[in-house]
């Protein structure tokens, strides 16, 4: 699964990433992870704020941190 | 010349300045503050802020917009590069974006916390309104010299930016009682300040024991610096002690909380109600006075702690936790480091030079100010421990508001951050702008403190805004005349 996190490097973008990897392993899914510090492909997508989440191509959420709960769902439904 | 004398000098100079600054109450006054930003940045959504800065917002919405969005949510530049560049690509545009770059350096809450507790309050607030003020000029001309481009993005019209987020009523109370923590710690009222109470210990020797420490640490009351007194080292020692247990309990509390949270939690109360006492060393006993401002930090942490516990899910607490410590780790050993600096430099600048150069408010020295702005570099923050060193060697209040407001404004950073998004022309008329309002705000500021009237000052102001108030007219005239 194609999942992307869009951040500048700061510290809430790297533990998003850090927490979607773990609830990867948690709920069993296969996750390819590409993490997006390059501003102009960020703004590609249509978002109000970093860290977000890119699933599958779907933005699931931008400008806040996710609960672990949150990733799961997105994770096993787009799977 | 001594080389060993002359190094032990810089050092304890160093020490003096760094002793001096967690003490007497300075770096004290960001606890709260710090607190405050992580609540914005974990509680506060960014879209309560972005939707008025959609592609559709008339101007007088955007531009306070702007302004409110670089007051509460951007603390560090890797919040306030991505939300720059969002405002000007997708939102509303080429000047409020420059709004937001100008006024979140010198709005934020830990700016303005920490300014007017290391260099006084009359800086704080000039600091805020002239920021306001130039903030959004600087935005309105960008906009008018570049109205052209501005147009031509119309075509990539893209709705994404705006979201639709409120801030809950909650959040407010908890961010107003965070502030009261705030206002009781620093305000320097004799309410606040008077003494209701009274303990006396039985301890011996604690007099002497703040001598060695005055012996350590030496100072000059003469040129504005402050002993490490008892109360100071024992401010030091609980923050020093916090530091281990926030590492253990807050570096992932966004995932749960542990023993240490609490430890490091009931330390941070400590630390503040200890920091409101008064503390009177004696040859045979230690009084322990509780001023006014005492009881007032009591009942702030008791509202916090009550609303924390009650009104809000344990999730964000946590969240709030963890973007508090992200604030403290990423910005506090930048300032530790640049306290102590700034002390080792100290001794080596003589007031002389300072005198001649700034010592009174003219235009050159308004402009040496703004040029040591721009050339020199400091990391975030660091430039109030800066400004105030240059105050106790006699800069005039006017160039060292000049300076504070280039400072964060313009480096070289921050340029080349600025060019890459907006391109070179844009980013060099802003680099001018700002040149020129930090001159111009040093000048009133300073005409303000050798006693120019407020009521012409003002007016000057007043004549500004009216001024500009035509310009976002008529700009909204030729807007809609296009449409």
């Amino acid at each position: 699964m194609d999942v992307k996190i869009l951040g500048t490097g700061c510290a809430r973008c790297r533990r998003l990433e850090e927490l979607t990897r773990e609830v990867a392993t948690e709920v069993g899914a296969t996750i390819e992870v590409d993490h997006v510090t390059d501003m102009k492909r960020i703004l590609e997508y249509p978002i109000s704020g970093t860290p977000a989440l890119v699933v599958k191509g779907e933005v699931k959420c931008s400008g806040r941190m996710p609960r672990k709960e949150e990733i799961a769902g997105w994770l096993t439904s787009s799977a | 010349m001594n080389w060993i004398a002359f190094a032990e000098r810089l050092l304890q100079g160093g020490i003096a300045s760094l002793g001096s600054y967690l003490a007497a109450h300075v770096l004290l006054c960001l606890v709260p503050a710090f607190f405050i930003a992580g609540g914005l940045a974990a509680l506060v959504p960014k879209e309560s802020v972005t939707r008025y800065l959609g592609w559709d917002a008339p101007r007088y919405v955007a531009y306070p917009a702007a302004v409110m969005a670089g007051s509460t949510l951007a603390v560090c530049s890797c919040t306030i590069v991505p939300l720059f560049a969002g405002i000007y690509r997708k939102g509303a545009g080429l000047g409020p974006a420059m709004t937001f770059l100008f006024f979140a350096p010198a709005g934020n809450i830990l700016a303005l916390a920490y300014t007017g507790a290391a260099i006084g309050s009359d800086f704080a607030i000039a600091r805020v309104i002239l920021s306001l003020v130039f903030g959004i000029g600087i935005g309105m001309i960008m906009a008018t010299l570049f109205h052209g481009d501005d147009l031509a993005r119309a075509a990539q019209r893209d709705d994404g930016f705006v979201g639709d987020g409120r801030i809950a009523r909650r959040t407010w109370w908890l961010l107003g009682a965070m502030l009261a923590l705030l206002v009781f710690g620093t305000l320097k009222v004799s309410m606040l300040l008077e003494s209701h109470a009274s303990v006396s210990l039985p301890i011996a020797g604690t007099d002497r024991l703040e001598r060695a420490l005055f012996d350590l640490a030496p100072y000059d009351p003469a040129k504005g610096e402050e002993g490490v007194t008892l109360h100071g080292a024992f401010l030091i020692v609980l923050l020093l002690a916090i530091a281990p247990a926030a590492w253990k309990g807050l570096t992932e509390v966004d995932v749960g909380y542990n023993r240490w949270t609490w430890v490091a939690l009931g330390l941070v109360a400590a630390t503040l109600l200890v920091a409101a006492l008064r503390i009177v060393p004696g040859a045979d006993q230690l009084i322990v006075e509780f001023p006014g401002k005492f009881f007032g930090v009591v009942a702030a942490l008791g509202v916090i702690a009550y609303l924390a516990r009650t009104r809000f899910e344990a999730y964000e607490v946590q969240q709030w936790l963890w973007e508090s410590w992200r604030f403290v780790k990423q910005i506090f050993p930048i300032l530790v480091v640049g306290v102590f600096a700034v002390g080792m430099v100290r001794p080596l600048i003589r007031p002389e030079w300072i005198e001649a150069v700034a010592g009174t408010n003219s235009l050159l020295a308004n402009l040496a100010g703004v040029a040591f702005g721009i050339v020199m570099y400091f990391p975030t923050l660091v430039e109030v421990p800066v400004a105030k060193m240059f105050q106790s060697l006699g800069m005039h209040p006017g160039p060292l508001i000049a300076y504070l407001m280039a400072d964060p404004e313009l480096s070289l950073q921050s340029i080349l951050m600025t060019i890459a998004i907006i391109g070179r022309s844009k980013t060099f008329a802003y680099v001018a702008l700002v040149a020129v309002f930090s001159t111009l705000a040093g000048l009133t500021f300073g005409a303000w403190v050798d006693g120019t009237g407020v009521w012409l000052l003002g007016g000057y102001l007043l004549a500004f805004i009216a001024i500009l108030s035509v310009a976002l007219y008529a700009m909204n005239h030729r807007a809609l005349q296009k449409a």
